[in-house]
């Protein structure tokens, strides 16, 4: 006999010996928290999002910005402002249409992409940031670097030192090194929920896939 | 009209539970897996049920969100410690009744069951469940083709755990 087919004739026994739950219990149940995977991707998007623009808040408002604000004239800072203010409206719309289209009720495979695809969208708005991270400070550095009056100095002197080359290896190497800290610690966040999160989700997902044309 | 609808809903769940034990039986390991994960379906259950709208079954369109959040939603929750295995359990009793070899195969065959993946869980699921091909393939979102083939390499995979 087929295994499956002995599996089902007992499976069918096997429904009387379950706990009945009553109305009441059943009740109680439904006035709980869920802690569904969609929940905390949300909760961890959300908190994504407010941390970048927390971050340009913060850059904004500290003391390092009156350095920056002679480098750029005021108005191309407003327009930039108004840009990334934009992108960000942007990215949160598309991020919140995907999640408004995650629905228990579709198959799984369809799903499981809709949970995807919402992350997606964090995940572009993160890369987003980071090259614009990357390219600012590529093209603010310089310039602030020959702006600055201590900076000024500071060349000045190296390059009577014969320490000009030195100067800027030091400028570039501190830099990237900077920059790979920050990559770093967000790729060890993306590990981290990935890690945690979604590992079964992506798992089950290829599963299903498999075979798939 | 919300109370209206939270009686209609516990209700219709209180009469179709069966269902979600059977998912639980299949994705959890013990009792209190198996409330917690009861739990998590019937409030999934709860939330899409304002969107439900009686062109399928409720005990249909009860198995989508049942499988969906075993496979997909549900986090295993911190809270609970490992308490007895739920099968061994329903097995001590059956043992001590028929002692026979059939009872020696289910239960083998229930602990293989175990061992399979998310997937091949809910294709034998749906399997046990009698449903036809083509509402695994919808359920799954999977090709008919692919549901096929898959159950086949299920069957495989429980013969080769069975007798290695």
């Amino acid at each position: 006999m087929d295994e499956l087919e002995l599996l089902k004739k007992d499976w069918k026994k096997g429904e009387d010996s379950f706990p009945k739950l009553s109305y009441n219990e059943i009740y109680k149940m439904i006035l709980k928290k869920s802690s569904s995977i969609v929940k905390w991707i949300f909760i961890i998007s959300i908190l994504e999002f407010v941390f970048w623009v927390a971050l340009s808040f913060f850059l904004k408002y500290s003391g390092y910005s009156d350095d920056i604000v002679y480098v750029e004239s005021s108005t191309a800072f407003i327009v930039l402002s108004v840009i990334s203010y934009a992108i960000l409206a942007y990215f949160f719309y598309r991020f919140y249409m995907n999640y408004r289209t995650i629905n228990t009720t579709d198959s799984a495979t369809t799903l499981m992409e809709n949970i995807l695809k919402t992350r997606r969208t964090v995940k572009q708005y993160v890369g987003f940031n980071l090259i614009v991270m990357v390219v600012s400070i590529g093209v603010l550095l310089p310039h602030f670097m020959n702006q600055d009056p201590k900076t000024k100095t500071i060349i000045e002197n190296a390059t009577a030192n014969g320490e000009l080359f030195k100067f800027y290896a030091g400028i570039i190497i501190v830099t990237l090194l900077m920059l790979a800290l920050v990559i770093g610690v967000l790729l060890l966040f993306y590990w981290l929920i990935y890690g945690i999160l979604l590992k079964r989700l992506n798992k089950n997902y290829r599963e299903l896939k498999k075979l798939e044309v | 009209m919300h109370k209206e609808l939270e009686h209609s809903f516990v209700e219709l769940l209180e009469k179709h539970q069966n269902i979600i034990h059977k998912v639980c039986r299949l994705y959890t390991y013990d009792y209190d897996a198996h409330n917690d994960l009861f739990q998590e379906i019937t409030i999934q259950l709860w939330k899409a049920y304002p969107k439900f709208r009686g062109d399928a079954k409720f005990s249909t369109w009860m198995y989508r969100v049942g499988l969906n959040t075993a496979i997909t939603l549900y986090r295993k929750s911190k809270r609970r410690i490992k308490t007895q295995d739920f099968d061994d359990v329903q097995f001590k009793i059956s043992a001590e009744e028929y002692d026979d070899t059939e009872e020696q195969q289910l239960k083998l065959l229930y602990n293989a069951v175990k061992q399979l993946n998310d997937i091949e869980k809910a294709l034998v699921f749906l399997y046990l469940e009698d449903k036809n091909y083509r509402e695994i393939s919808e359920t799954m979102g999977i090709s008919e083709v692919n549901a096929r083939v898959k159950m086949n390499r299920v069957k495989t995979k429980l013969r080769t755990i069975l007798n290695p």
